[in-house]
């Protein structure tokens, strides 16, 4: 006979267990992996060289180089998985446009992480989300190098670039491995952050930073070192990205900053917005003095290129988000490919830095993320942003891209919808030509209902009308982080 | 009977022969460059390896075959190594302006550490008799 208490043991056990609508929602929406998971899909081998299929359309004439993009695409092992999307090995893809065909191919970036990972059949190498475990080999920051974020041509080579460590040449013809970077023996080992700027000249900017400490490196166009010197920034703040002016660097710290040395390396951080965002402005010719501006808080991942204008008013663009929430947990829920991803999309803004100190901080209503222009206008004025769009609080990552004319405050926009997963488009300048709307838009996306990865192809100056040209390979690559082009 | 014996004498003479030895380690260093010294120092426990002193320490000129350095008369036991490959000849391991270090750095087992030098749960080793470890200085 079932005693009393027994009974009631038993209804407490029902109870906890009765499903409201919304804990039905939640435990559906907690299992089942959505279509985007594709963006975060672990590629086992690497893809060799194949011709992508045409579906409609034609490629330009004149359109002739290759698109090579950097992103994770590894994150799970049977002994150990990663948590967080910035914490996967690096793929390198190469999308090859010529005589109106495309290819594409991808390759891991063969490094120590991988290799003593994929030994042990784990991931295990701690990281911007991911804690790691004991396994884990790291006697120097390039050890937990994960390649992933980022690539830049230089002559025949393309370096894949993290946040954390050296660059990590590649060959561009075959996308093998050679091997990190030392750009100066005394400097090995130094950070060489994933988004260096380009002067009008064509040397190379780029940073890399240790809390308020940062290294500020001059590149040749080759690649070759011009200079690396050291800068203290007026704050120790999370920052993934700078701009420049052909003039001036700009460093944007927002109130994320370092409070604690732990691992992950998120959880170094805090976010705190009483502190505002400061911005310090620095000669590119004399590093010894920094102008700073005091804005808004707002969180940011990405900045547009800088221009200066006669008066010395500084301008850049950058999708401004509220919070951290997406860095945090966002990223980490885009690897379970199941759940709500928290935070709200990012919105593209502007920022003014005036001479006489005054600054100013305007959010457009457009959800924005992965800013590129014209790179014949590096440093330079210009009214043109190009950027993913259609991010939505109940459905993470892009389905569109748009461009932003900042002189009439109108935005161009093309909506693949929610069948595609965009990734960042870069502008290709038409040859020969000069204005800035003479250009291509070249841009990949994920078709989730085909599971492949296509290449688009849009008129910088039509974007509504859609592409002129697309492809699709004959996988589905994960979603990448920043591409660059080779003409 | 008499058979047995000596078969048990055959067997028990290298054993007896391994603990009156002293013990000698020997590593054999590969490095990148053929230039410079290969730095080492020897600790004889996780308190001494931790930040304490060596037991002893040992420096041998790079050449192209890289560096080969030896411990001998060691008591058996547990030890563990750290090394560098002082390619500049200035005495130091080099660092980058972060703390990093920009001359090459070895430990024993070629052990790697966790967010810092292997530990001496990592680098330790037996020695008893001769042992010899190749260790890569990259």
């Amino acid at each position: 006979m079932t005693s009393r208490r027994s009974f009631l043991t038993g209804c407490a056990a029902l109870s906890a267990a009765v499903a409201t609508p919304e804990l039905v929602r939640a435990a559906v929406l907690d299992r089942v992996a959505h279509d985007w998971s594709l963006a975060t899909r672990d590629v086992e081998a690497d893809v060799s060289r194949h011709a992508m299929t045409r579906l409609h359309g034609r490629a330009p004439a004149g359109l002739e180089g290759t698109l090579f993009r950097n992103g994770p695409a590894k994150f799970r092992r049977p002994g150990g998985s990663v948590t967080h999307w910035f914490d996967g090995d690096g793929l390198m893809r190469a999308f090859r446009v010529s005589d109106g065909a495309a290819t594409m191919e991808a390759r891991f970036a063969d490094t120590p992480k991988r290799r003593w990972e994929s030994e042990l059949d784990a991931m295990v190498t701690p990281g911007f989300g991911t804690v790691g475990d004991a396994r884990a080999k790291v006697g120097s920051n390039d050890d937990a190098n994960a390649a992933n974020t980022a690539v830049m041509a230089v002559g025949d080579k393309v370096w894949a670039l993290w946040e954390g460590g050296s660059p990590m040449a590649m060959d561009g013809a075959t996308l093998a491995t050679e091997g990190f970077v030392t750009l100066r023996d005394d400097l090995k080992g130094m950070p060489f952050q994933a988004h260096p700027r380009v002067d009008p000249d064509g040397t190379i900017w780029n940073v890399g930073t240790n809390g308020d400490m940062a290294v500020i490196w001059a590149l040749r166009p080759d690649g070759g070192l011009i200079d690396g010197r050291m800068l203290k920034l007026p704050r120790a703040s999370y920052m993934h990205d700078f701009t420049a002016t052909d003039r001036h660097l700009v460093f944007v710290l927002q109130p994320w900053v370092f409070a604690r040395n732990t691992m992950p390396f998120s959880a170094r951080l805090d976010w705190r917005p009483e502190m505002g965002t400061l911005v310090a402005v620095v000669d590119k010719g004399d590093l010894s003095t920094t102008r700073t501006y005091e804005l808004p808080p707002f969180s940011h991942f990405h900045l547009g290129d800088a221009w200066e204008e006669a008066d010395g008013t500084i301008r850049f663009d950058v999708p401004a988000g509220e919070d951290v929430q997406f860095g945090v947990d966002g990223a980490r829920v885009l690897v379970e490919g199941k759940g709500r991803v928290p935070g709200a999309p990012s919105l593209l803004s502007m920022v003014t830095l005036r001479p006489d100190g005054r600054a100013g901080f305007e959010r457009t209503d457009v959800t924005a993320e992965f800013v590129s222009a014209d790179p014949r206008r590096r440093g330079l004025r210009r009214s043109l942003t190009v950027h993913v769009t259609g991010e939505r609080g109940d459905r993470p990552l892009a389905t569109g891209l748009a461009v932003r004319d900042w002189n009439s405050g109108r935005s161009d926009v093309f909506d693949f919808g929610d069948g595609h997963v965009m990734e960042e488009a870069l502008f290709v300048p038409k040859p020969g030509r000069t204005a800035e709307r003479d250009a291509w838009l070249v841009v990949p996306s994920i078709n989730l209902a085909a599971a492949r990865t296509e290449l688009h192809v849009l008129d910088a100056a039509r974007v509504s009308d859609g592409p002129v040209v697309s492809w699709r390979g004959d996988v589905a690559l994960p979603a990448g982080f920043h591409g660059t082009w080779k003409g | 009977m008499k058979t047995l014996i000596a078969a048990a004498l055959l067997l028990a003479a290298p054993t007896a022969a391994v603990a009156q030895d002293p013990g000698k380690i020997t590593f054999e260093f590969e490095t990148a460059r053929a230039e410079g010294a290969v730095m080492v120092a020897l600790f004889d426990s996780a308190e001494a390896y931790g930040g304490g002193a060596p037991v002893a320490t040992k420096q041998a000129p790079v050449g192209a075959h890289g560096a080969v350095v030896t411990f001998e008369n060691l008591p058996a036991g547990d030890y563990a190594m750290r090394s560098f490959h002082d390619v500049n000849g200035d005495g130091e391991m080099n660092v980058n302006p972060f703390g990093m270090p920009t001359e090459p750095y070895a430990f024993s087992n070629n052990a790697v550490g966790n967010m810092g030098p292997a530990g001496w749960d990592r680098a330790a080793f037996r020695v008893e008799g001769a042992v010899t470890q190749a260790i890569e200085l990259k």
